[in-house]
């Protein structure tokens, strides 16, 4: 378990002192596939650094399993890193940079030998045991980088975007991979990327993070059906957001009036307004197109068709853009057409009043 | 015509303009050397163009004055074994100082480092003899080590470190360090960083991170660097005769000697052909044996 309180970081001093992790608390559970996800230059590589002891946080505290941490060199943290660029070994062959962690924690040389076999075998390089480093894909590099950091047993690993290299393919299979080797070695894997929707296949929680802050942890459904923040539900996949007003809030729940005048039920999240002007967020696809007279009124601007789904998009009376996402039906006929009067209705519960 | 001898035409009116020079300034001047050699001396100096043996006869051995015995010149003998220990000297502290030097500016912030690298080239755009005088002036009886050193009554007497091979080994180092931090620097530059987190981080102490993954990534330039100080040390001339005294020469003194007072042109011309082939065979030995451990690595 990975218990981080209170941790920040500065570069620098005085003018051109950079804060990269703001008052940083999460609680990372044994075996978990822990995803920090978030835009380039918020601090995932920071925080991950952090842990690893490339980076000596400005202050909180990091602890593994309840020992401190951050006074240990990296050398000495029970924790492993796959590199974004690798960071292979170049003058080694496969097996040395596998074997290399082991050999450097002075375990005796059948074992080595032995751990590198399974190793080997669980990313499938074998066959590539004694060549160079440079005389491998980049796939095969990304793998033999996963095995040299899972070869010592580590209690963490850490993965700094190592799938970002990867062409499209390759890299769908690498994720059923990665998940098929954090399942088989029960480790704790902290996984960082910026592309949401790996996030959300691969991950048990994931951490959103924006400008050095974590703006919400919760599991893939939970971050994707109930964002917290603007910048959360704009992130992570497409969301219409619409002004209204508070007007009661019940627990869970709050009623809104739109500015069309009509009042909907909300999902509130803690810490969430209580009254006064909020912006609500609506998944295109918890949508529907109706007739005039809808929850929002406005015109068919345009259809656009995906082939899985079609998107409608709607101008508003009130001037914004509302997208409607509707799955596809073999067959069937397009029932609505550009320039047509709409209104467009959800459910009670799908909108979600967000924290500004 | 086929391209390929087109682009081989072309290749070697590049070349011509370096083999033009290379022809003129290093292989006629050796053969002209070599011949020499082979020459008897004239009374003043010059060569008389007479076949002899004799200059490489003395190179190794002398008669002696009284009962001419003939028997290992040890003057000659000793002269190439300090020129050897003191040039590996050399080479090895250079090494010890400059591969810290380079690794400590390799790992300043990119726009510090031509500073730095700077600070280290400044001595070397100054003439040689200024910078062995400079040399003298710290380490003289009379200079700032010992001036201070009596000042604070650490000794009473002056250390005799001037006319020393210490002084000479010292001067040189001064003189070539640059030529180590270059070459290592820049095969430290070029070293990707984060191999060394990797290792860092797979528990590796700081010690086996140097050990295994810094240096035999950077050995190029250890190689290069090495190479470029040891040369010119076996036959540095001014450094020995100035913080040598007289007292410790070395090859290229010697070999100074013969063209000069000695009037022995092809003494001279034996002994610069001999320190030809010290640099040689120690240049093979070098590169074979940093070859060697390259391939029982991999
Ligand atoms: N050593 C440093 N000195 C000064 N600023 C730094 C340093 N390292 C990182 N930063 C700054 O901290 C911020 C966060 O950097 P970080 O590398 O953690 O981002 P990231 O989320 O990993 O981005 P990316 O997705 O592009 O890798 C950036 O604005 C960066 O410029
Ligand atoms: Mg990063």
């Amino acid at each position: 378990m990975i218990e981080i309180a209170g941790l920040s970081k500065t570069f620098g001093s005085g003018a051109s002192a950079f804060t990269a992790l703001k008052d940083i608390n999460v609680t990372i559970q044994e075996n978990e596939f822990f995803t920090l996800l978030g835009p380039s230059g918020c601090g995932k590589t920071t925080l991950l650094r952090s842990i690893a002891g490339f980076v000596d946080p400005s202050t909180g505290t990091l602890t593994i399993n309840g020992e401190d941490i951050l006074s240990k060199p990296p050398f000495a943290r029970p924790v492993n890193t796959v590199f974004q660029n690798y960071a292979l070994f170049p003058h080694m062959t496969v097996a040395e940079n596998i074997g290399f962690g082991l050999e450097m924690q002075d375990r005796p040389k059948a074992e080595i030998k032995s751990v590198v076999g399974d190793m080997l075998e669980l990313v499938q390089m074998t066959q590539m045991a004694d060549r160079m480093t440079s005389q491998i894909s980049g796939g095969q590099q990304q793998r033999v980088a996963l095995a040299r950091a899972l070869a010592p047993k580590p209690e963490v690993l850490l993965l700094d975007e190592p799938l970002s290299a990867l062409d499209f393919k390759l890299r769908k299979e690498m994720q059923i991979e990665l998940k098929r080797l954090q399942a088989e070695t029960g480790i704790t894997f902290v996984f960082v990327t910026h592309d949401q929707e790996e996030a959300l296949t691969m991950s048990d929680r994931i951490a959103v993070m924006n400008a050095g802050r974590i703006l919400q942890i919760g599991g893939p459904k939970d971050i994707y059906d109930h964002p917290a923040e603007r910048f959360v539900a704009d992130f992570i996949g497409d969301t219409n957001f619409v002004d209204g007003e508070v007007k009661k809030v019940a627990g869970e729940t709050a009623q809104v009036q739109l500015q069309s005048g009509k009042v909907i039920k909300a999902r509130n999240v803690a810490g969430g307004a209580t009254s006064g002007p909020v912006t609500v967020a609506v998944r295109p696809e918890h949508a529907d197109l109706s007739a005039p007279g809808g929850l929002i009124d406005g015109t068919l601007k345009n259809i656009i068709y995906f082939g899985t789904d079609t998107h409608y998009h709607v101008q508003t009376d009130d001037g914004s853009t509302f997208v409607i996402r509707r799955q596809n039906q073999p067959d069937a006929v397009e029932a609505h057409e550009v320039g047509e009067k709409v209104g467009v209705t959800f459910n009670a519960g799908v909108a979600q009043i967000l924290r500004d | 015509m086929s391209n390929e001898t087109q682009s081989a035409k072309t290749r070697w009116l590049l070349l011509s303009p370096a083999l033009f020079i290379l022809s003129i300034a290093a292989a006629g001047p050796l053969l002209i050397v070599l011949v020499y050699s082979f020459l008897t001396a004239g009374d003043y100096g010059g060569v008389v163009w007479d076949f002899s043996t004799d200059a490489w006869f003395n190179v190794f051995a002398e008669k002696d004055f009284f009962d001419d015995t003939i028997g290992f010149s040890d003057a000659h003998l000793s002269i190439f074994w300090r020129s050897v220990k003191l040039s590996l000297m050399t080479t090895i502290v250079a090494l010890l100082v400059g591969f810290p030097t380079a690794y400590f500016i390799a790992t300043r912030p990119e726009s510090q480092r031509n500073a730095w690298m700077l600070l280290i080239m400044v001595p070397f755009w100054t003439n040689l003899l200024i910078r062995t005088f400079a040399v003298m002036e710290i380490i003289r009886n009379e200079g700032v080590i010992n001036s201070v050193l009596i000042k604070i009554g650490l000794i009473s007497e002056p250390i005799q470190m001037l006319y020393t091979e210490f002084a000479v080994t010292l001067g040189m180092f001064y003189v070539f360090l640059p030529l180590m931090v270059l070459p290592v620097y820049a095969s430290m530059e070029r070293m990707d960083f984060s191999l060394v987190e990797a290792a860092y981080d797979l528990y590796a102490s700081r010690w086996r991170v140097l050990k295994r993954v810094i240096f035999p990534l950077v050995k190029p330039g250890v190689v290069a660097g090495s190479i470029l100080v040891f040369i010119p040390s076996l036959g540095a001339y001014v450094t020995p005769r100035v913080l040598g005294g007289g007292k410790q020469l070395m090859l290229g003194n010697l070999i100074e000697l013969q063209y000069g007072q000695g009037r022995n042109w092809p003494l001279g011309a034996a002994l610069s052909i001999t320190l030809l082939a010290i640099v040689m065979v120690a240049l093979i030995f070098y590169v074979r044996a940093a070859g060697d451990e390259e391939t029982s690595h991999g």
